[in-house]
């Protein structure tokens, strides 16, 4: 199957008329002569042995020096002590022991580069590609590769996401066929997915139908987008509760041995969560972790962080490897910008914002691991060679999926966009991590 | 067939109609002559509007739809049944006015307004791994809208206070207490939400696109920079101290220290602003060297300046007297604008929070105006409210297009929109439980709570911050110190209401997240397993982050959680209630009609649910409240 063609017929409709349009004024469409034509996307896009994406968010900006790109200098480590790992050359940050074990199978990408300080922004074009604008809204990469990728589940939602800000996972001018499904707490699933007892099948099937007329009739009085978007997720949901395969999102299927693992938490159950949601062909979820924003007491903050996190991501790749899982499910672990070296000592050894040098974490999909990608300069300040900006690391995840990280969609008002950003960004996908 | 008279509604909506009786000193705010005479004067522009478009002005919609507008755009929750036949059988020719008069003074208006200040505040109740919170900031602001303070006010009430965190007077401190640490972003924001300047890239870097340089945004820096703790040596000295000694992090002694560091001294802020800062050690560019000491300075509006070569203290009330004062029409026009998109659906110009002035806008005349108006009520939003809802342009029949002038409203007619999450939440409270909002309202939680275990019992947070915070020196520290953990090992239990009295303490009402309770009294961000968050509360982190997305989680919900086991089959339900005293199907089926919709059925709807009440019997009302609820008509706003 040529896999950008699995985005829908109505994409490639739309596509193709625009094909056209295109020709007139600038060439919008990279892709077009290698994989329309004939050629199979294949050639085109390598890579390509992911079947899932676990996106591990931190959210708030992770320290780098703290975690995966430690220096040697005290006065920039501060607290934090360095330890090795199970992988030759690769240190990382004494709060990550049992981390420490699993680095043979993690690409640590050192030389991530953000345009972004804020938060909002930082998370955003982390999550899009995309610079926040007031006129659009852009998907997020879960319905990227929801929408290029297509479901492998006929039921199951083809995006999750777990604990995660909303307005991080939405699906922007692909609309909410393309939305997360939102999982609040992990241990209680996907809430209110059966039918409640107390009512009838016969019953429950009369509600719906009163409400599917209800909602012919206003629809047809105000034919708005929003408004059909709800329709269809009624479709949706209904096939999703008939679903043999809920049981996906049910926590306690798993023995306490496993939950034991991950460990406690919502984080640490997410990544379980996520884990059974992949082995059910689920294609994109994303689980975040918050309170990375360690402007005050940075070492304590980071340190109570990395309790949330180092277990649950360590027994996470433990587990997919032995499920046999890990080999097509990338797992990534990202955020939306470092820290400052400089330890801010009038907020308790804080540290601020900082967008110039960060890391991220690849494991899984086809990718190399016990490898560190780029560096940074002695400080941790500056990216010392081969930068990664934030499109290049999202045309990365595309490619591990064997997806066109550059193929053009056109949202309603016919603009054009693609997985990994605007042109202007010049994403290219860090093919040499791939074994 | 008549619907039932609920008198008592009716009673008041009259009571409030004639209840303004004003001289003519009166304050414009306090005028209703003047109130409306400014709403016409908004509909004048509009129509001039239509005018110049060659467009026929749209026509007004009709009572029902009105009825149900106006509740969720001013008191955020549907009406009860008691409200909407209440007004639907009124037969009066200015009852449209009543009705806005009469919910602009409920208490439900307040509980809407307090989710916008929330939003736009970033107003948390926790902040992750500390044992700070943010409780008396949240009831600072609750109060300062409930008691409808001028914006104006407000603003320089939150830029300028210094002091005690938990006393009332300077709780105001909440708005940089609860970004401790982060100055920076704290002020970044600080533009964008009261002025519409967006400088969040300045923070760091020269913004490409647009005037401001990274020099430009740290002189603004420079008017809030030194903030700290009221005397933060004393209890960072003393838990230097103690970590020397303190092996184990959980014993009492050091919870408490942390306590207090996080709790009182974190929550209090010191430095009025020092108007002048170092340029950060990254700082690249060639117009200065990196720590540099810069004086304050403005970048727009009138100059206001502050000398680098001495720290001055007053930089804070200089900075909110600009923002506020000096920035000519920037700072009334952006509130008003916002309070526009509150009540209109659609901001004049979006997004609201990038400022543009009059005439780069689609409606400089309107625009002007109402940035005018804005002053002339003394920022009373309330009253800035009420006029827009006095205006036909509010009253607009619904328009399902989106509008044909990207980025602002085309003003043909009310833009249809899925309801937040909080008038989703409180619209479904009043069905199941009537009329929410004479519930008492959450007070604050001053007691004192440690590791999730109230400890202390004889004692309240304002008193105990007085206390710490009145102490000068180390030894004083100490010693009050020791006396408090003496008195915390000691334990005892919360005294009875009446020694409570007698000790000036009062009764702290929370409510929890299982409470069936206006959102605004809910833990705040709602947690993650709950109602608020699937449909798209925001996590108040960032500015205004609520999402109205759909998703197939809150379909799931609509049909199997929360409003099936609160409301659909739960016979207590007071959407049942409404059915008392019906004598026939179809008056039940109109009452329901009435309650979730706020509308009487139409003659092919009253078949369609006399059928499934003739095929169910009882449950077939169960049915007809369930798809009421799942249906469109319920979710979005017309």
């Amino acid at each position: 199957m040529k896999s950008f063609l699995k985005a829908d017929e109505f994409t490639r409709r739309q596509f193709m008329s625009n094909a056209a349009r295109a020709y007139l004024g600038v060439n919008l469409f990279p892709m077009f002569g290698s994989t329309l034509a004939s050629a199979a996307p294949e050639a085109a896009v390598k890579g390509g042995k992911a079947k899932h994406v676990i996106y591990l968010y931190m959210a708030g900006g992770m320290s780098h020096v703290d975690t995966f790109d430690p220096k040697e200098k005290k006065d920039i480590m501060g607290k934090t002590e360095v330890i090795k790992t199970n992988a030759d050359g690769v240190t990382i940050g004494h709060y990550l022991p049992k981390t420490a074990e699993v680095m043979d199978k993690v690409c640590v990408v050192n030389s991530l580069k953000s345009t972004q300080g804020a938060h909002e922004q930082g998370s955003y074009v982390m999550h899009t590609s995309y610079n926040m604008l007031g006129t659009i809204r852009h998907p997020s990469l879960g319905s990227w590769v929801a929408r290029l990728g297509g479901r492998l589940h006929p039921e199951l939602p083809p995006y999750v996401a777990i604990n995660a800000s909303p307005e991080n996972t939405g699906s922007g001018f692909f609309g909410s066929k393309f939305a997360a499904a939102p999982v609040g707490n992990p241990e209680q699933g996907l809430q209110d997915s059966k039918r409640s007892e107390a009512v009838s099948e016969d019953d429950f099937a009369r509600r719906l139908s009163l409400a599917d007329k209800m909602n012919r009739k206003f629809h047809d009085r105000y034919a708005n987008a929003d408004v059909k978007a709800y329709e269809e997720l009624y479709r949706e949901a209904i096939n999703l509760m008939k679903s043999k395969d809920l049981a996906a999102f049910d926590l306690s299927r798993e023995s306490q041995a496993t939950r034991d693992l991950y460990g406690k938490g919502a984080f640490a159950q997410g990544c379980l969560l996520a884990r059974r949601l992949v082995q059910h062909d689920v294609r994109f979820v994303e689980v975040q972790l918050g309170g990375w924003d360690t402007h005050y007491d940075n070492f304590a903050g980071v340190e109570g962080r990395c309790k949330e996190f180092d277990q649950a991501y360590a027994a996470l790749l433990t587990d997919l490897e032995k499920t046999g899982k890990l080999q097509d499910t990338l797992v990534v672990v990202a955020t939306e910008f470092g820290r400052t070296p400089e330890i801010q000592i009038a907020h308790a050894g804080g540290r601020d914002h900082h967008p110039s040098a960060f890391t991220c974490l690849l494991a899984g999909g086809g990718v190399k691991g016990g490898m560190k990608y780029g560096s940074t300069d002695a400080s941790g300040s500056k990216v010392k060679d081969l930068p990664v900006s934030v499109q290049d690391f999202n045309a990365t995840i595309a490619y591990a999926l064997g997806l066109p990280h550059d193929l053009v969609l056109m949202s309603p008002s016919k603009r054009p966009f693609k997985f990994s950003g605007p042109d202007a960004a010049k994403a290219a996908p860090i093919t040499s991590v791939f074994a | 067939m008549k619907y039932p008279c609920f008198p008592i509604f009716a009673a008041v909506v009259f009571a409030t109609g004639l209840l303004p009786v004003v001289g003519q000193n009166a304050r414009p705010k306090d005028d209703p002559a003047f109130l409306k005479k400014s709403a016409l004067q908004i509909d004048q522009y509009v129509a001039a509007f239509y005018r110049r478009q060659k467009l026929e002005v749209p026509g007004v919609t009709d009572d029902a739809t009105f009825l149900r507008r106006a509740f969720l755009v001013s008191v955020g929750r549907i009406p009860s049944s008691e409200e909407a036949i209440g007004f639907l059988e009124m037969d009066d020719a200015t009852k449209r006015e009543e009705l806005v008069a009469y919910l602009l003074e409920s208490p439900g208006h307040a509980s809407h307004m307090s989710n916008w200040a929330f939003d736009l505040l970033r107003l948390t109740d926790r902040r992750v791994d500390t044992m700070a919170n943010n409780e008396p900031y949240r009831n600072w602001v609750r109060e300062a809208i409930e008691n409808n303070m001028p914006w104006d006010k407000m603003v320089n009430r939150m830029l300028s206070s210094q002091g005690d965190g938990w006393d009332p007077s300077t709780a105001g401190v909440g708005y940089y207490t609860r970004d401790r640490g982060m100055p920076l972003d704290n002020l970044a924001n600080t533009m964008r939400v009261f002025l519409g300047a967006r400088m969040e890239c300045a923070q760091c870097h020269d913004d490409p696109f647009g005037k401001t340089e990274r020099h430009d945004f740290y002189q603004l820096a420079a008017f809030t920079h030194g903030q700290d703790e009221v005397r933060a040596s004393l209890i960072q000295s003393f838990r230097a101290d103690l970590a020397k000694k303190v092996e184990n992090y959980s014993t009492p002694e050091f919870l408490l220290a942390q306590f207090l560091d996080d709790q009182v001294y974190g929550a209090s802020l010191a430095g009025g602003g020092a108007g002048n800062i170092p340029l950060p050690m990254d700082y690249q560019y060639r117009d200065a060297k990196p720590g540099e000491v810069v004086g304050a300075k403005t970048p727009f509006g009138k100059p206001v300046r502050m000398s680098e070569k001495k720290e001055d203290g007053e930089g804070r009330k200089a900075f909110a007297d600009w923002i506020i004062n000096k920035t000519g029409e920037q700072f009334p026009t952006v509130i008003a604008n916002r309070m526009w998109r509150q009540v209109m659906g659609k901001g004049i110009y979006e997004p609201v929070d990038e400022y543009l002035p009059p005439e780069k806008t689609h409606y400089p005349e309107l625009i002007t105006y109402i940035s005018r108006l804005m002053v002339e009520l003394d920022y009373d939003l309330r009253a800035f409210q009420h006029v827009l809802m006095l205006t036909r342009t509010f009253q607009f029949g619904t328009n399902p297009q989106e509008s044909i002038i990207a980025s602002a409203d085309d003003f043909h007619g009310r833009k249809i929109q899925r309801l937040s999450s909080e008038q989703i939440w409180d619209s479904l409270i009043t069905l199941a439980g009537g009329n929410p909002d004479g519930l008492p309202r959450r007070t604050l939680d001053d007691r004192i709570v440690i590791g999730g275990k109230p400890v202390l019992p004889n004692r309240r947070m304002g008193q105990l911050s007085k206390e710490v915070l009145a102490l000068e020196t180390e030894e004083e520290f100490r010693v009050y110190f020791d006396k408090l953990l003496a008195e915390m090992k000691q334990g005892g239990s919360a005294p009875s209401g009446d020694s409570m009295m007698s000790m000036g303490m009062t009764q702290v009402r929370t409510y929890n997240r299982d409470a069936k309770v206006r959102a605004s009294e809910l833990p705040s961000p709602a947690p993650r397993e709950h109602f608020l968050y699937l449909f798209g509360q925001s996590d108040r982190m960032v500015v205004e982050g609520a999402s109205r997305d759909p998703n197939v989680g809150q379909v799931l919900s609509l049909m199997n959680g929360f409003v099936q086991r609160q409301l659909v089959n739960n016979s207590q339900a007071h959407i049942y209630k409404t059915l008392d005293g019906a004598s026939n199907d179809p008056e039940k089926i109109r009452r329901l009609y009435i309650t979730i919709l706020s509308r009487p059925p139409s003659d092919e709807e009253m078949q369609w649910m006399l059928a499934e009440v003739k095929a169910q019997g009882e449950s077939g009302y169960r049915n007809i409240v369930s798809a009421l609820v799942m249906s469109s008509e319920f979710l979005f706003l017309q």
